[in-house]
């Protein structure tokens, strides 16, 4: 729970021919994450092929799935073994020709909504056109001087349009809008047609079919409408009942496509970083936890009855800024896993600071809002909405349970500081006390995030910086040694020399570890080893105040209530109540968010920032199912 | 702001290439290509150059130019981001035609994806799903819901009145510029005269070349040359454009030009000199922009044209030195890759 799961590095190499299934076989044992560290003599990739293949068919599966309608995952039977490239290509052609059918189907549907749109459009042209008083069998006669087009253009080329027409000397005229399309005439001397044929399919002019039909008496037309329409639902009718035979054609197929696409996902995925190879010999690389190595043997074992290789070295400390984390999570805990993913994943072999986040935070809300009454109305509200939140109901509740708790030893309800008596202290009474243990809280937080600092670096090698830099032993030496100093001046201890002595040693350690580091002339170094030392002391004491916040937002959470009954005093009595209600959730809403980004920016900047690099990879595992 | 941008665009206006810089990659050894290309701020093409398709070398230009341009709209916001950002669209909307025309041959999505350019930070359009579509039908549905609906949907009608790929392309440039033109109004009131001249340059030598391409090399009918072209206010604005189209030879257009056109072209006798010429004067004036106290936009988008002019003479030196093309050649090769569209 405090670092990732110690990881080895496979090598797994089979036949090129059983690489699917062995990639399905990683897949079910649900603790793989590929990786590229293949040796550099197996420069092939042969599952290169394989990918693109399941790209399409994968794509052409939702698509099809899509148009039928299909959107639960696909059972996979026990046992399966994973498609070879020669089935997934027999599956892509199936699919290309299934999704041509479909969507010829479809087109047929669209094509019949168009026909009714045209219809519906002509329909409204038709009575636009009789306000045209113009004879349409006359204007569009074949043998008549003058050329014409009805049709429709996007509206917004209607005066570019007009202006390039003008040059070949025809004229258009617009007689109705729908939407963005503007219908109208085109008309201009016979002779130059052919010139502006090309310029009005340029310009994305949609001849209208003027039916005969329509050449003729208004009447005549409509009647032809009438039964137009009639002849279009008739053949509605007729696609809908190939489009629904269609998909049911399909969707046995489509089934057992889909199962196909989930049993070649492993070596699809996997391709992109971890399949390399030569000749007839796959190598499958990438990371386990080492506690499941016997595990994947059994299972290898099962399945390829000895031909396979397996090549096992653990994961080095010098290679942690490439391996993987893997940590598992109580599931109590896994609602403050995304805040701390939010700042950065540890890296492998760094502390993971999930489960002491968890705690301070919680400690750090409850003390700058420690109230029973807002704490309970926070718990109820995260409980009532623990189907909408998800896992983070879960910190609001906890949240407010801890608030309650400080409610109950601040003795604050509601923001009453008299209805009951504090168990612990009240922070109106005793601000000193209060930014005192505030200020020690920080002290011991800053110097606990240093350990774990030294121990980072410890870990992964830097044992100079462990023990010199302004994070490391020299660093935490100058801390302890000034808060020593800063706590003798103020009285609370009689010991001064030997935390002066120390906290001097700190400090020239550190100075002579910038010194030695930096690589400059001697101006520039001198220049960056007394600025970053004397950073050193002045960043450790302004985090160290930074503390002092949580004993001021104590205070300010009793000031707001006494502002709120200040308020309300003036009031008769329903004012009154009115007030105290509405103060009381502007308190919850206001003050409860402020204070819940100022937990988490101490925890960030105050604790995370000195030992979490936060660089970390996560260990994404090789699925049989779409994680998506 | 400005103050950032301003440094910024002075610090990439002192690595841009002089002649000499040129003549030092054309006559280094191929051992030293490498070392000049790395010495003058392009380290990416120093590594493996030599290996390169013509494809790689134009991904790596661009990707240059994309992480150049990061770096410059950073401090922006606003109409002067938007300009920028649609301004490097250019190479999306050119992914769009190489999906369009791959879609029209049948081309597999993993052969058409190795040869589109990815456009890293400033990539709009899913490549992925859009490489993955079954037909043109389908490829453009998808274009048509996404963030150049405006330039494809009249390309989309064009095509599919005519199936013709010349008028597809034609329709989404025209597209592209024209909302590059909308986007440029509010700044050229705001950033004023400088940023108006490096529009109009742009616009009047693309418009011209246009007309006299499609006038002359194709032989379409004025009334459909003038249609192709973009909405100008610059130089040559509708009017002039209509009567330019309506002319007969390539000389007669020159003659009808306004005169500082017409100066600009004295003595031309082809389209492609037309091109060199216009795209000479306008790096010229892109380089007076850049280094006078024009407002930042100005200065940035001026350092963006002639980096790209840059980049481009680069690839033909490097492609030349590849084919081992006599360095006479390759100067004239530099010359014609540097006077490529914009």
């Amino acid at each position: 729970m405090f670092r990732a799961d110690p990881l080895v590095k496979i090598r797994l190499h089979v036949l090129a021919s059983e690489a699917a299934d062995a990639a399905l076989v990683l897949a079910h044992f649900g603790v793989y994450s590929p990786a590229q560290h293949a040796p550099e003599e197996l420069s092939e990739n042969p599952a290169e092929a394989y990918r693109e293949t399941w790209l399409e068919v994968e794509s052409r599966t939702a698509k099809l799935a899509e148009h039928c309608s299909i959107s639960s995952p696909p059972k996979l039977p026990e046992g399966a073994e994973a498609p070879t490239l020669d089935d997934l290509e027999k599956l892509n052609d199936w699919l290309k020709e299934a999704l041509s059918c479909c969507l010829a189907a479809y087109a047929g549907e669209t094509r019949i909504a168009e026909e009714i749109k045209h219809l519906d459009a002509l329909q409204e042209t038709l009575a636009k056109l009789e306000h045209l008083n113009v004879d349409l069998a006359y204007l569009l006669r074949p043998d008549g001087l003058l050329a014409v087009n009805i049709g429709s253009v996007p509206a917004g080329s209607l005066k570019r349009l007009g202006e390039a027409l003008s040059m070949a000397g025809f004229l258009v005229s617009t007689f109705d809008t729908v939407s963005d399309q503007a219908y109208a005439v085109v008309a201009g001397p016979r002779d130059r047609h052919e010139e502006v044929r090309g310029l009005l399919a340029q310009a994305g002019w949609r001849e209208m079919p003027i039916p005969p039909e329509l050449r003729t008496h208004p009447q005549a037309a409509r009647e032809w409408l009438i039964e137009e329409r009639k002849r279009v639902a008739e053949r509605s009718q007729v696609e809908c009942r190939i489009l629904d035979e269609t998909r049911s054609r399909y969707r046995s197929g489509l089934d057992e496509a889909r199962q196909v696409v989930e049993l070649a996902r492993p070596l699809a995925e996997a391709a992109l970083l971890g399949v390399r190879g030569r000749g007839t010999l796959a190598s499958l690389s990438g990371w386990i936890p080492r506690r499941r190595v016997a595990k994947l043997k059994t299972d290898l074992e099962a399945r390829f009855h000895g031909h396979f290789w397996l090549d096992i070295e653990p994961a080095k400390p010098e290679e942690a800024a490439a391996t993987p984390s893997l940590v598992h999570y109580p599931a109590w805990l896994t609602p403050f896993v995304p805040l701390v993913r939010s700042y950065g994943i540890p890296r492998y072999g760094e502390f993971d600071p999930t489960l002491p986040f968890a705690f301070t935070y919680l400690l750090l809300f409850g003390a700058m809002f420690g109230d029973i009454g807002h704490g309970g109305v926070i718990v109820i509200l995260a409980a009532l909405l623990s189907k909408r939140l998800g896992k983070v109901a879960w910190i609001g509740i906890a949240a407010g349970f801890v608030s309650m708790l400080f409610g109950l030893l601040y003795g604050s309800i509601f923001g009453f500081e008299d209805v009951i008596a504090p168990v612990w202290l009240s922070p109106l009474h005793n601000p000193t006390h209060m930014l005192t243990i505030a200020v020690t809280f920080g002290v011991g937080f800053i110097t606990l995030a240093m350990l774990v600092n030294i121990r980072n670096r410890l870990f992964s090698g830097r044992v100079h910086e462990a023990l010199f830099d302004s994070g490391g032993l020299a660093g935490l030496a100058f801390y302890i040694g000034a808060v020593g100093s800063i706590a003798n001046l103020a009285g609370a201890t009689t010991i001064a020399a030997p935390f002066w002595v120390l906290a001097s040693a700190g400090l020239i350690a550190v100075a002579i570890f910038k010194w030695v580091e930096t690589r400059a002339g001697f101006g520039e170094r001198a220049l960056v080893a007394t600025i970053e030392t004397l950073e050193t002391g002045t960043n450790l004491f302004a985090n160290t105040l930074s503390f002092m916040r949580v004993a001021a937002f104590s205070l300010n959470h009793v000031a707001l209530a006494l502002a709120v009954f200040a308020l309300a005093s003036g009031l008769d009595s329903v004012g009154h109540w009115l007030t105290i209600t509405l103060g009381n959730v502007v308190i919850i809403v206001l003050e409860g968010g402020i204070v819940a980004i100022q937990a988490l920016r101490l925890m960030y900047y105050e604790g995370f920032s000195r030992f979490f690099s936060g660089d970390g990879i996560p260990f994404i595992p090789l699925k049989l199912m779409d994680a998506k | 702001m400005h103050a950032y941008l301003n440094t910024r665009v002075s610090l990439f206006a002192g690595r841009l290439w002089q002649p000499a810089d040129y003549a030092a990659l054309l006559d280094a050894d191929e051992a030293g290509v490498a070392a000049v290309l790395t010495d003058r701020g392009l380290p990416q093409l120093a590594t493996g150059f030599a290996g390169r398709d013509s494809r790689s070398l134009e991904q790596i230009l661009i990707a240059q130019l994309i992480n150049e341009t990061n770096v410059l709209i950073r401090p922006l916001s606003g109409d002067q981001r938007n300009f920028l950002l649609f301004w490097t669209g250019r190479f999306e909307i050119s992914n769009v035609k190489t999906l369009l025309r791959g879609k029209m041959t049948g081309e597999r999505p993993a052969a058409l994806l190795s040869r589109l350019t990815p456009m890293g930070a400033f990539g709009r359009l899913d490549m992925q799903e859009l490489a993955h579509t079954e037909d043109m039908h389908e490829l453009f549905r998808r274009l048509e819901a996404g963030p150049y609906a405006s330039i494809v949907r009249p390309a989309q009608r064009v095509f599919a009145e005519t199936h013709d790929s010349f008028l597809l392309d034609a329709a989404l440039d025209r597209g592209f510029y024209e909302g590059l033109e909308q986007r440029a109004l509010p700044l050229e009131s705001a950033a004023g005269a400088s940023f108006r001249r490096l529009m109009g340059a742009l616009i009047d030598r693309i418009n011209l070349v246009w007309l006299l391409r499609y006038r002359f090399n194709y032989g379409l009918p004025p009334a459909q040359v003038y249609y192709l072209l973009m909405a100008s206010r610059y130089s040559l604005p509708g009017a002039q454009l209509r009567r330019l189209a309506a002319l007969d030879s390539l000389e007669a257009v020159l003659a009808e030009l306004p005169e500082q056109l017409h100066d600009q072209l004295q003595g031309v006798t082809g389209i492609a000199e037309v091109y060199n010429r216009l795209e000479r004067a306008a790096a010229e004036d892109a380089r007076k922009v850049l280094h006078s106290g024009a407002p930042a936009i100005s200065r940035a988008f001026a350092y963006l044209l002639l980096r790209w002019r840059e980049l481009r003479s680069v690839r033909a030196v490097l492609r030349g030195r590849h084919l081992d093309l006599p360095t006479a050649k390759i100067h004239l090769a530099m010359y014609d890759a540097s006077a490529g569209r914009a």
